[in-house]
This record gives structure tokens, C-alpha cells and sequence, in this order.
């Protein structure tokens, strides 16, 4: 399990923009689980009453993300890398999660190509899926810079 | 996510745009140091731009659409502080309350990104014609 502060050593993602709270399950380069809890204190709520739907795929990339990042940390931990988000196909939204609710983020690697990795996500609140498709991240080590 | 509406025509097409600025709230931590548009919202500016249109080409009443379906999503350059990012979505399909569109994110002439974007209209009016 990571908390917060592990996930902020990977991603470089940080406020207003850190969209998830904490991986629960996680398989480095394979796949993995995270959390999000939605409260009433979050930017977004001011003008919706759910959480917007293309934050969700930003939600599931930075899972994405973590799940790459743990794997090139794993071999060097203080290797640096860059994780962009490259592309989303075929992602139905069931339903939007509302205030409230805590948000259950699966990814899964279904194939890589040179440096681009497509994943299987899925969403789910309680047991019931609420979304799900495929999303495309660009992931490359570097030598030196910032891992983003 | 869009400033102006610069060309609608109803049924068919929408060209919106969007100024980017680094003072934008979220740019604070997309990233620190390196302010980068978020592919997410530039999606979301295409998204906002289809709900326009669909808003417009309905002649009359309230209505509230809703995003089902995203596909063929690609994020193709980064977009940064100081680009004017133009929106050109057009309608390519209507099935009774779906309504598919086809988005592309342009900055200087360039594809930032593209989009199929899938709205349905969950509430409509008595009486509206859909």
C-alpha cells in the first residue's frame, strides 16, 4: 500500500492536481489500485455536483502513472523519468461519482509499444462500475530532469 | 475551459477558443515550476465546446446533456502558457437523445488534440424537439 506522501516521491502532480489519495494494490509495471475519496472541500464541487468525468481519466492516468514509476524505481530508486498522458480509447461513463463517495481506481497493462503503454481501466464505486475503457500513457526514463 | 465562441453553425459546427495563461489555478500543480495545460482540460474544452453546440442547435427549452463516451483520444503537443488554443468540433452523428461529434484542439495551426466525443441528452422539456 502507498499513502499520499510515497505517491508524491513518483508523481509529480501536486495541488489542485493530485487526483488520487492513495493505492491500496499495486503490481510495479503490471497494475495497480488506487483510492480517491471525494469531499465537499474540493475545487471542482463549485460548479458541479459530481466529479467531472475528464478528471476521472486524469485520476486513472496518474495510477497509471504510479504503476510505471514504481517499476523504473524498483531498479534504481532515484531514477528519473517522464509519464505523459498520450490518449484515452473507447471510455464509457456509466455514471459520474458524486460528493461523498470513494472512488476505486483499476489499471491494468495490456500492452507497450517502444515508450507507449496502453492500459485497461476501470472505475468503481462500492461494487458497482461506473466506467471503463482503455487509456494510453507515454513513459520514458531519463537520465537527468524532472519526472513528470 | 472556453473563452469565445467564434464561429456556430447550427447542426453542424462550433469553433470556440481558449487563452492560456500561467495563472491559472490548476497550472499551480500541472506542474510546480512547469506549467503544462492538462490534456484532461483540453478534452474538456472540446467536451464544452459540443455541449455549446448541441445547446444551440436545439431550437428551444431547457436541456442537460450529459458525456458518455470519449474515444480516439490523443494528446498530440504539449500546450503552455501563452498559446491561444482554438476548439473545432463538429456534429457526425444523431441518434435520438446521442448526438457524436468529432473535436480537435489547434494551436498555431498545429493538432494539440483530438477527440470523439459521445453526449447524451438526459432532460429535455415537454414539448422539445430533439
Amino acid at each position: 500500500m502507498m499513502e499520499s506522501r510515497e505517491i508524491q516521491s513518483i508523481l509529480p502532480h501536486r495541488y489542485p492536481f493530485l487526483l488520487v489519495d492513495r493505492i491500496s494494490k499495486i503490481e510495479p509495471g503490471k497494475s495497480g489500485v488506487g483510492i480517491k475519496n471525494l469531499n465537499g472541500n474540493e475545487w471542482f464541487f463549485g460548479a458541479h455536483h459530481f466529479y467531472p468525468p475528464v478528471l476521472l481519466l486524469e485520476s486513472l492516468a496518474q495510477v497509471g502513472g504510479i504503476v510505471l514509476g514504481t517499476k523504473v524505481r524498483e531498479k534504481s530508486p532515484l531514477a528519473k523519468f517522464i509519464g505523459l498522458f498520450a490518449g484515452v480509447s473507447d471510455f464509457q461513463f456509466h455514471r459520474c461519482p458524486v460528493l461523498g463517495e470513494e472512488i476505486t481506481l483499476k489499471v491494468e497493462v495490456m500492452q507497450s509499444l517502444a515508450s507507449l503503454y496502453r492500459f485497461a481501466a476501470e472505475v468503481f464505486v462500492g461494487g458497482e462500475k461506473i466506467g471503463g475503457g482503455q487509456i494510453l500513457l507515454s513513459f520514458q526514463a531519463t537520465e537527468s530532469g524532472s519526472s513528470r | 475551459m472556453i473563452d469565445r465562441v467564434e464561429k456556430l453553425e447550427k447542426d453542424k459546427n462550433i469553433k470556440t477558443v481558449k487563452w492560456v495563461t500561467a495563472n491559472e489555478f490548476y497550472l499551480a500543480g500541472h506542474f510546480p515550476g512547469d506549467p503544462i495545460m492538462p490534456g484532461v482540460l483540453t478534452l474538456e474544452g472540446m467536451v464544452q465546446s459540443a455541449l455549446v453546440l448541441l445547446d444551440e442547435s436545439l431550437s428551444r427549452g431547457r436541456l442537460r446533456a450529459s458525456l458518455k463516451k470519449v474515444d480516439r483520444v490523443r494528446f498530440k503537443r504539449a500546450i503552455t502558457p501563452g498559446d491561444r488554443v482554438e476548439f473545432l468540433v463538429s456534429l457526425t452523428a444523431r441518434e435520438e437523445a446521442c448526438w457524436r461529434f468529432k473535436g480537435k484542439a489547434q494551436v498555431s495551426g498545429e493538432t494539440a488534440a483530438e477527440a470523439d466525443i459521445l453526449l447524451q441528452v438526459d432532460l429535455r422539456e415537454v414539448g422539445f424537439e430533439l
